[in-house]
């Protein structure tokens, strides 16, 4: 059998790992620009830093959705499970997918906003505060997937588990720990507003760690299911 | 290998436990935290002051509604996945209905749910905002919400024809055409476009209420009819090689 299209798109991961990274850091999303600033401060920041915020939007909207491969590949991967259905993978499909449109409607805001800097600051703000809370909010899209891979890990019945089981547990803890990102609508100040320490740093500290054990995790998955395949051949 | 209780449904069942939980979370978010399916639910003809006091008197129930729809939407595709699971099972039609219920499903979840949360979130998280933008932010958000019609009118068509042509009767041909009804739910949520008022605007009589009710009936249908799919599933149907769910 051949692999070469999931490794492909594993190895997309740390390329645009990289990317958008460096994209955030260049739009000066992080560290990010604190909820307590007024209109005005706000619009200054635009307007300052409009040559970077620009940059660092257009590559996120350019490159946003390629960690799709990757959660395709986690797709496949549970289709090897042992199930008695598909249903987790479907499901995990749908909410991946829906995660997706929803990072990207957070850049489109954030690339509104600097599409006209000297608009009215309220206005500019207005953008910013929808931009933050679509990025930082809808943590329920990855906890659902993490949950779904989860249960399927789980209830993985082949005698050499596709995914080891701690990885199950793994997924669990993690999404538990992105949870409080969901707050960021409510707080303007403190560790749950969208710079704060537990929405922002814990939650997207978290998923960096997540999505770096999992590029390890799948990969050697993929190796087992070649060797596996040699093996059959 | 000591004999095991398995249960081939786990995965199935749990999936289809979390579609009435799931609404109930809907309807505790929309119906009540958030008010904004209230009933009664306020208009497109409301004042400035009218608006600033709907959106900001309720803040804080409004923020926890959607702290918890951002945390429990994502688990709403589970539903998909299970239906999509039944649908695969239908014979008559092939694969291509059930992918296109599961594309429409994740399409759906920002225009036809978050965005509306999102814009409320906004709306009340300054409350020194200029009213005219939270006058917007409640228009989008309320207009955007019940008139996003174009995600489910399709997954409600392939259901409906997926069922139709299907020749083992998965579900009962009549949950089809209630199906249909539903499909025609987002036919009469169409002027809510137009209208500022009346039956047809987005708090209308017919656009909102009799929108409501009819999806409500199809819902509770669903979630009964997809047990019994689920139930009805002869066990020769699974895989051997796929053993099945541990439970002890």
């Amino acid at each position: 059998m051949n692999l070469t299209d999931q490794r492909i798109c594993l190895w997309l991961v740390p390329v645009f790992g990289v990317v958008l990274l460096s994209a955030f850091g260049v739009a000066g999303v992080i560290p990010p620009p604190s909820p307590t600033l007024t209109a005005q401060e706000v619009a200054n920041f635009y307007r300052d830093n409009l040559g970077q915020i620009r940059a660092g939007m257009i590559t996120v909207n350019l490159c946003g959705l390629m960690f799709i491969p990757f959660y395709m590949v986690i797709v496949v991967q549970m289709q090897r499970m042992a199930h008695p259905s598909r249903a987790f993978a479907y499901s995990y499909l749908s909410a991946a997918a829906s995660a997706g449109s929803i990072f990207l409607f957070a850049d489109l805001a954030w690339s509104i906003a600097a599409f006209r800097p000297e608009r009215d600051p309220q206005l500019i703000m207005m953008l910013n505060d929808l931009a933050w809370m679509a990025f930082i909010s809808p943590v329920g899209f990855i906890m659902a997937q993490n949950t779904f891979l989860a249960l399927g890990i789980y209830m993985d019945a082949r005698r050499q588990p596709v995914f080891p089981r701690w990885v199950a547990h793994f997924n669990i803890l993690t999404a538990l720990l992105m949870a409080p990102g969901a707050f960021a609508l409510m707080f303007r100040e403190g560790p749950l507003a969208w710079d704060g320490s537990l929405a922002f740093g814990l939650h997207l500290g978290t998923y960096a760690v997540y999505i770096a054990v999992m590029f390890f995790v799948v990969r050697s998955a993929l190796n087992h299911q070649a060797r596996e395949a040699g093996a059959a051949a | 290998m000591t004999q095991l209780r398995r249960n081939v449904k786990l995965d199935q069942l749990i999936c289809w436990w979390s579609i009435p939980i799931f609404y109930q979370f809907f309807g505790l978010i929309f119906g009540y935290l958030t008010k904004i399916m209230g009933p009664p639910i306020p208009g497109p003809n409301l004042t400035l002051e009218g608006i600033t006091a709907f959106t900001l008197g309720n803040a804080r129930h409004m923020q926890i509604g959607i702290v918890l729809l951002a945390i429990s939407l994502g688990f709403a595709s589970m539903g998909t996945g299970v239906i999509v699971v039944q649908m695969r099972r239908m014979s008559g039609p092939g694969p291509v209905l059930a992918y296109c219920y599961l594309a429409c499903g994740a399409a759906a979840a920002l225009p036809g749910c978050l965005f509306c949360g999102l814009l409320f979130a906004v709306s009340v998280f300054r409350p020194d905002r200029d009213p005219q933008i939270i006058a917007v932010l409640y228009e989008m958000g309320f207009v955007g919400f019940i008139g996003c019609l174009g995600c489910f009118a399709t997954q409600y068509l392939v259901f409906a024809l997926a069922i139709f042509l299907d020749r083992r009767a998965i579900f009962p041909k009549w949950l089809g055409y209630m199906t249909l009804w539903n499909l025609v739910t987002e036919l009469i949520a169409a002027p809510v476009w137009i209208f500022r008022s009346g039956p047809y605007a987005w708090n209308g009589l017919i656009s909102f209420y009799l929108g409501v009710l009819i999806f409500v009936v199809w819902i509770v249908c669903l979630i009964t009819w997809l047990k019994k799919a689920i139930k009805n599933q002869p066990l020769e149907e699974f895989d051997p090689a796929c053993t099945g769910t541990l439970l002890v």
